[in-house]
Formats: C-alpha cells, sequence, structure tokens
C-alpha cells in the first residue's frame, strides 16, 4: 500500500497528474503523415511533492522504497483526484531522498507510475 | 575502529541533512510499453549530505583526523544515521537481534499509544531481574539517547539499559515516553541498549529507539536494518573547510554507504 500522511491524505498542493499516449507518426515525401497507438491506452503518472512531514511519514516512505526496491516492485494506487484504483503501478526512479530542515520539517518528492498490464 | 565523530553539541549533524536511497532495476522495455524488471538489491547505495556552520577548532580537528586516517574515501568507518533509529526491528522484540534473558515472556499485538497493535508485553516470573536488550556495532563512548514507550498495570518502574548504565524510570498504567541518555566512559566497539525488569513484573513497552544524540527524537519504525552503517566512506577525496572566524569552521560531507565495497 502506498504510505498516506497522518492527515489521511496522499499528495499535497502543488500536485501534478500526467496522462501519457504513445502514438507514432511518419511523415511523408508529400506532406502527408500516418498515425498510429504503440500503446492500446493511456498511462497516468503522479508527481507527488511533500512538505513539512515529520520523521515517522518520511520513515514510512523510506521504508516503502526500499521495500519495493525502487522502481522493481509494483502496488496499487488510488488516484486522488478521482478515487480510481490503479492495481498496477510502480516508482518511476531508484532513488529515493528527503531533506530534514528540522524537526518535523521534511520535504521529499516522489514519482507514482502506471505499468503497462 | 573508524567512527564519524560526534559534534561537542552531542548531535551526529546539523540541519538541514539530506539522505539519499538508490536502487539499480534492470529494465527492458518493449515497443508497445510493456516492461520486465530486474531487480538488484546488492547495488544499494544510501548517502548524506551534511553542512556544519559555526564547528569549533576541537570539532573541526575531529573531522579532519578521521578524514586523514581513513584516507579520503579509500577506507570505511562506521557512520550513525543522524535521522534514523540506531535499533534493528523496533517493533519486534522477538526477532533475533533482540536478546531476551531466558524465562522473559514477549508477548506481540499489544494495543500502543500510536492506535495500533505493535506494542510487546514483556514479563519476568522469575525472582530475578531480567533484561531484554540489542547490542549495535557502534563505539560506547559516544553520546546516545534511548527513548520508549511504556505502561504497567502493576509495576511502578522499569530500569532503561544503556550499556553499563541502567537507569530506573517510573511508568504508570498509562502509556509515558521514558528516556535515558548520556555518554560513558566505555572503549568498546559495540553497545547494548534496553529494558531490564523487576522480579514478577510485567511491562508493555513500544517504540524504543536509539540515537547518537542527547535528546529524543521523533519514532521512527525500523526493520531489517537500523541507522548503524558499518561501511560507509567520504565520497570524496577532498574535505574543504572555510573559516569564518577564530574557532568558527563551517565545512560540507557527503558519506555514502555501499554494500557492495
Amino acid at each position: 500500500m502506498f504510505p498516506t500522511l497522518k492527515t489521511g491524505a496522499v499528495m499535497q498542493y502543488p500536485a501534478k497528474r500526467t496522462l501519457q499516449f504513445n502514438t507514432d507518426a511518419i511523415r511523408f515525401l508529400d506532406g502527408t503523415e500516418q498515425r498510429f497507438r504503440d500503446n492500446p491506452s493511456v498511462l497516468h503518472q503522479w508527481t507527488i511533492q511533500l512538505d513539512l512531514l515529520d520523521e515517522s511519514e518520511l520513515a514510512a516512505f523510506d521504508r516503502f522504497f526500499v521495500s519495493n526496491q525502487g522502481r522493481f516492485g509494483s502496488f496499487s494506487f488510488t488516484d486522488p483526484w478521482d478515487g480510481t484504483v490503479y492495481p498496477n503501478c510502480s516508482l518511476a526512479a531508484d532513488t529515493f531522498g528527503f531533506q530534514l530542515r528540522g524537526e518535523m520539517r521534511g520535504k521529499t518528492k516522489l514519482i507514482v507510475s502506471e505499468n503497462r498490464t | 575502529m573508524f567512527y564519524f565523530p560526534q559534534l561537542s553539541s552531542g548531535a551526529t549533524g546539523q540541519f538541514p541533512i539530506t539522505r539519499q536511497r538508490s536502487a539499480r532495476t534492470v529494465v527492458n522495455q518493449s515497443c508497445q510499453g510493456y516492461q520486465v524488471k530486474l531487480a538488484d538489491p546488492g547495488a544499494a547505495i544510501t548517502s548524506w549530505h551534511l553542512s556544519f556552520e559555526e564547528m569549533s577548532d576541537e570539532e573541526l580537528a575531529a573531522l579532519e583526523a578521521l578524514f586523514q586516517a581513513v584516507g579520503g574515501r579509500l577506507t570505511p568507518f562506521t557512520f550513525l544515521d543522524p535521522v534514523d533509529n540506531l535499533l534493528a526491528w523496533s517493533e519486534q522484540q522477538n526477532q533475533a537481534v533482540w536478546q531476551a534473558d531466558p524465562l522473559l515472556t514477549l508477548t506481540g499485538g499489544v494495543a500502543d499509544p500510536m492506535g495500533g497493535t505493535s506494542a510487546y508485553q514483556v514479563s519476568n516470573p522469575t525472582a530475578a531481574t531480567l533484561t531484554l536488550q540489542q547490542s549495535i556495532n557502534a563505539p560506547a563512548s559516544l553520546d546516545y539517547c534511548l527513548s520508549l514507550y511504556a505502561r504497567s498495570d502493576q509495576s511502578p518502574q522499569v530500569w532503561l539499559v544503556r550499556g553499563s548504565a541502567t537507569e530506573a524510570r517510573a511508568i504508570s498504567p498509562q502509556w509515558t515516553r521514558l528516556i535515558s541518555f548520556g555518554q560513558l566512559q566505555d572503549t568498546a566497539d559495540s553497545i547494548s541498549f534496553g529494558i531490564a525488569l523487576d522480579p514478577n513484573t510485567t511491562v508493555d513497552i513500544f517504540g524504543i529507539q536509539v540515537e547518537a544524540q542527547i535528546a529524543a527524537s521523533l519514532y521512527k519504525q525500523t526493520f531489517e536494518t537500523g541507522g548503524v552503517y558499518p561501511n560507509a566512506r567520504f565520497q570524496d577525496d577532498t574535505l574543504t573547510f572555510t573559516t569564518v572566524g577564530p574557532s568558527r569552521y563551517s565545512c560540507e560531507v557527503d558519506i555514502v554507504n555501499v554494500e557492495y565495497l
């Protein structure tokens, strides 16, 4: 399960969601184009920027990263925009870092990507 | 044994502290977007960026002595994570890292002060004092702070064990965070932390934490590893510091722990 903050929220403002298709476009000599989809459907990605976290919240994200072995593991993620559950998601990067500027003043960023199933 | 020195305040780092973990995943992606992934857990790296301000002559000398002794990034040293709990399995006292005296009984799944059921009930049915401890491979001479939540319906006190120091702390039926801190005159390369129970007493405990500093911070749950990194190194072969006045130095240090080296 993707960790939630102590407030119960998954994300903080500013939150970013990306929808991605993968379209190939072949352009011919006369200028016309033929386009076709490489992927059958759209993929989602969420950029989660978190600030003013306490140490236990940071520890939960750290544990989540370690247990997933970076972008290797998969998990279900509930889109905070509409509540849709995406059952096959992964972290997008093999690195996870945080900065602690003081007690209960932690800052971090994660990107969650939906996997093709 | 080389180890990263503490400041005169007893702290290992100053805010802001940055920690980063890196994993290695081999990904084979098809043109349809499907992925085959292979994990490489042995390639995991943990790194810290530490910024120090207003260091004294003695603090800078200790850091410089370590840098020279380990030859820059050549030789590993023990680094105690300033933003983590040094104990492993902080909520699973039935794991092998915890050394319980024979006849001490441990029962898990007890209601904890955070609203969960991760506390342990520890009972001593004998006529002798029994201990539950965990040993970490870190210098016994540093400043440490042991903290835990405890409660008991029948015992008025519990003993906090911090190396050779054992201190009694009063407890009640309400959860109370108990703290024991200080520095020992001990040159050993390991130190044990835990609790000791008086004869015929039962105590509920939760959130046991050790930090290399003189005060307790918020509790952090740990699993197979705690915040002791015996294979840490300086990331660079250079150590640069700035003198901003008499006995006033600033410095930035990058430390990396790589398991496969």
